[in-house]
């Protein structure tokens, strides 16, 4: 062993190379405000390995972004974990990356001669941020895309924005190109130019040295000196596990990061940014219309540059921070009012009810599209998890072998009855009184054999004329109707239902052509069950037998075309549609 | 200029003397050892779960034979080989495929009976093809040869063509696909 060290050592330098990285004296001791550098550094390391662990199974394309996603998260042995981790430490690196700026200000080490280590600094945090935003479209959820639409949004409207947000997002509107680009910023290009300044950064950080405490002269300093390793690197290195142990719990507690269903250019979902781009959507509601761009560019890049410029804004001669008071105040009001603006958005979203409201139907919606996309998406991808509903399939099923004739949810033919409603009072109340409407029969080739029960005059009970009947007398033979197809259909009034009777074998002489008993046939179909699942299956299958429709059906007979099992979903779907309310649509 | 202020001293490179005290070189040592006990503690992090999670294929359904799928109609064959594709639903990780083709086989009628065998080679997986002229199967790829009833009759390939088990219910057949090992002598379903 000890052989293949001293090998390796003469033929690489190694030994040398590592003495050279760890040896290094830090004036005035080791200190806990030194180590955010350093885990800012695992953390990007961190990311970098759970990024590349994601990519095993995450597909970046609009079909497929998403539906990998949910894969990777709800099926896939600890990917939740994986995944939360990956974005809890996102929020970690722009927390430790405030930290850092503020230990860097407070101790004056933006200036001369480490001006370019603040810039090459300064950019990194704001890489980031581009880390975070591009990170947040590619699971292509509701969330991700619509926090994602309002940013590109903002772009669009800077001048000269459009063209640069068409590039960005590859094209003028959502798709996979979006995904892709996103993909490769997030994945290839970021890390690298992140990577290079970090080299760059660490480089700088060791020509320069640590900026020690002001208040400590040479000669203190020089005594209290310690190396780099391994004083200051066990603080470092307890540090990050402080940093990874708080992520781990956290990650645990929420079991990992939220997906929600996936992104529909057709909903309106509540769209918020993550939490720490939440000052900048509140300050979007202060400035509004021509002045928008002082809350997207103007005051944003005024922060830019004044911290670009903090080198040259701060000249005193003194680096102990009393002295320098006018630079620690202008960071000190940049920070309060970011954390005022932050705290005004969550107190605010706390409080709209709206919001709130939109919070829980993501939620459930969420959970829907999760459970669905356990039995895969079909590859159309995305939306097409619900799909998966058994009611989706079998509005699919309807659209294919119904609508054609009848109408459901505001879609379908004019040839037969129109669904929407079906068999609820006001449905058998508007068929009775008028079955040749277009809603019904109307439609319907040779279909004329009902005739309309009028409504009759105001006021009078019973029209000696025919068989018009007042509204209250037509409500007991629909309460009468609904009775005979029995509980499965709801409840009905025993009292009003047995008035109904009455009429339906007298005044309104329904009896001539419908029996009320299951089998028996007549000119009309059978009411026993009318409007139950069973029934309207047998109807489906063959409406041609003589207690249904006999002779006057037209309707083709299903029994071949479906199996029992879809001919019992549709039934199923149509009976339920007495619970629709008719403008739901 | 201030910057000179700024700097401590005038090489900040320069290591201190090491505290060569017992109390000092313990420290120092239990440090180094702290460091290496926490850095090894951050880098299971992420190991752990990704052992389980990168060979979590292997925890996929994995032999399981499919349905019976159809093949035609027993009119349709006869001595001559004929080939046949499957259609089936297939789960893809995160996809629902309906009605894709999951694969192909040659069916032929032997001593009045029909067998079916899989178009995929034993040896390497390529799609074994049927050569009318010399009444073979022959796989295009390695040369691997066979006869009729899927016997090997030259070339590399260590067993003879997989058969797939096939059902003629009143005139209409049907074939279970399933996939088997590749390279060996005996035939595994993977």
């Amino acid at each position: 062993m000890k052989r293949v060290l001293e090998w390796v050592k003469a033929r690489t330098g190694l030994d040398v190379a590592i003495a050279g990285a760890l040896e290094e004296p830090v004036p005035g001791g080791a200190r806990w405000q030194y180590v955010f550098g350093s885990v800012l550094t695992f953390l990007f390391m961190q990311q970098v390995v759970l990024g590349i662990l994601l990519a095993f199974y995450y597909s970046p394309s609009a079909s497929d972004a998403w539906a990998s996603t949910a894969y990777l998260n709800d099926q896939v042995a600890a990917g939740w974990f994986l995944r939360g981790l990956h974005h809890h430490s996102s929020s970690a690196m722009v927390i430790v990356v405030v930290l850092h700026l503020l230990q860097v200000v407070w101790a004056g080490a933006y200036r001369a001669p480490r001006e370019v280590n603040w810039w090459t600094g300064l950019a990194m945090g704001g890489l980031v941020l581009a880390f975070a935003l591009t990170g947040y479209l590619l699971p292509w959820d509701q969330k991700g895309y619509w926090a994602t639409q309002v940013a590109t949004g903002i772009m669009g409207t800077v001048p000269g924005g459009e063209p640069l947000r068409q590039i960005i997002q590859g094209g003028p509107e959502y798709g996979n190109l979006t995904v892709t680009r996103f993909f490769a910023l997030h994945v290839f290009v970021l890390p690298l130019v992140l990577g290079g300044l970090l080299v760059a950064h660490i480089a700088l950080f060791r020509r320069h040295g640590v900026t020690p405490p002001a208040n400590l002269d040479a000669a203190e300093l020089k005594r209290k000196t310690q190396p780099f390793w391994p004083n200051q690197l066990f603080l470092d290195v307890a540090a990050m596990t402080i940093c990874a142990v708080a992520l781990i719990v956290l990650t645990f507690k929420t079991h990992g990061a939220e997906l929600f269903a996936p992104a529909d250019a057709a909903s309106n979902f509540v769209a918020r940014p993550e939490w720490y781009f939440l000052f900048l959507y509140q300050l979007l509601k202060y400035f509004e219309g021509p002045l928008q761009i002082v809350a997207t560019v103007l005051l944003p890049g005024a922060v830019a540059t004044m911290l670009f410029a903090l080198p040259w804004l701060d000249r005193v001669a003194s680096r102990s921070p009393g002295a320098r008071w006018r630079a620690l105040s202008m960071v000190g009001v940049l920070m309060a009012a970011v954390t005022a603006l932050t705290a005004l958005a969550i107190v605010e979203d706390a409080h709209n009810e709206s919001y709130q409201h939109g919070l829980v139907v993501a939620e459930k919606e969420s959970h829907r599209a999760r459970t669905l996309a356990l039995e895969g998406v079909l590859p159309a991808g995305g939306i097409a998890v619900f799909d998966n509903d058994p009611k989706q399939k079998t509005r699919k099923l309807f659209k294919e072998h119904c609508s054609t004739c009848h109408t459901i949810e505001g879609q379908g033919g004019e040839e037969a009855p129109n669904f929407d409603g079906y068999g609820s009072r006001e449905w058998l109340t508007a068929l009775i009184r008028d079955p040749g409407s277009k809603r019904f029969y109307g439609g319907t080739k040779g279909h004329t054999t009902m005739k309309a029960v009028p409504a009759t005059a105001a006021g009078v009970t019973k029209d000696t004329a025919g068989a018009a009947v007042a509204d209250e007398q037509l409500r007991a033979v629909v309460e009468y109707l609904l009775s005979l197809a029995g509980p499965e259909v709801g409840a009905t009034d025993a009292a009003l239902a047995a008035t109904g009777k009455a009429l339906w074998n007298g005044t309104v002489e329904c009896s001539g052509c419908h029996e009320v008993e299951a089998g028996k046939s007549d000119t009309g179909p059978t009411m026993a069950g009318r409007g139950t699942p069973a029934w309207i299956a047998r109807v489906i299958r063959n409406s041609g037998e003589p207690d249904l429709y006999g002779e006057n059906a037209e309707m083709p007979k299903f029994g071949d075309k479906l199996s029992p099992d879809e001919i019992k979903a549709l039934a199923e779907f149509i009976s339920s549609q007495r619970e629709v309310k008719p403008d739901a649509h | 200029m201030s910057s000179e202020r700024d700097l401590p001293d005038a090489d900040p490179h320069a290591m201190p003397p090491e505290d060569m005290s017992p109390e000092g070189v313990s420290r120092r040592k239990l440090l180094k050892l702290g460091v290496g006990a926490l850095g090894c503690g951050l880098a299971v992090v992420p190991i752990v779960p990704a052992l389980g999670y990168l060979v979590h294929p292997l925890r996929m359904g994995q032999g399981e034979a499919g349905a019976m799928l159809a093949a035609g109609k027993r009119k349709a064959f006869g001595s001559v080989p004929v080939r046949v594709d499957l259609y089936a639903d297939r789960r893809d990780a995160w996809n629902r495929e309906s009605n894709v083709k999951l694969g192909s086989c040659w069916v032929v009628e032997r001593d009045g009976a029909l067998q079916a065998l899989s178009t995929v080679c034993p040896h390497l997986g390529c799609s074994v093809d049927f050569d009318a002229g010399e009444g073979q199967f022959k796989c295009p790829c390695h040369r691997s040869a066979f006869d009729l009833a899927g016997k090997v009759k030259g070339g590399p390939s260590p067993r003879a063509m997989d058969s797939l088990e096939l059902k003629d219910t009143n005139g209409l057949v049907s074939i279970r696909f399933q996939r088997f090992r590749q390279g060996g002598p005996t035939k595994e379903p993977v």
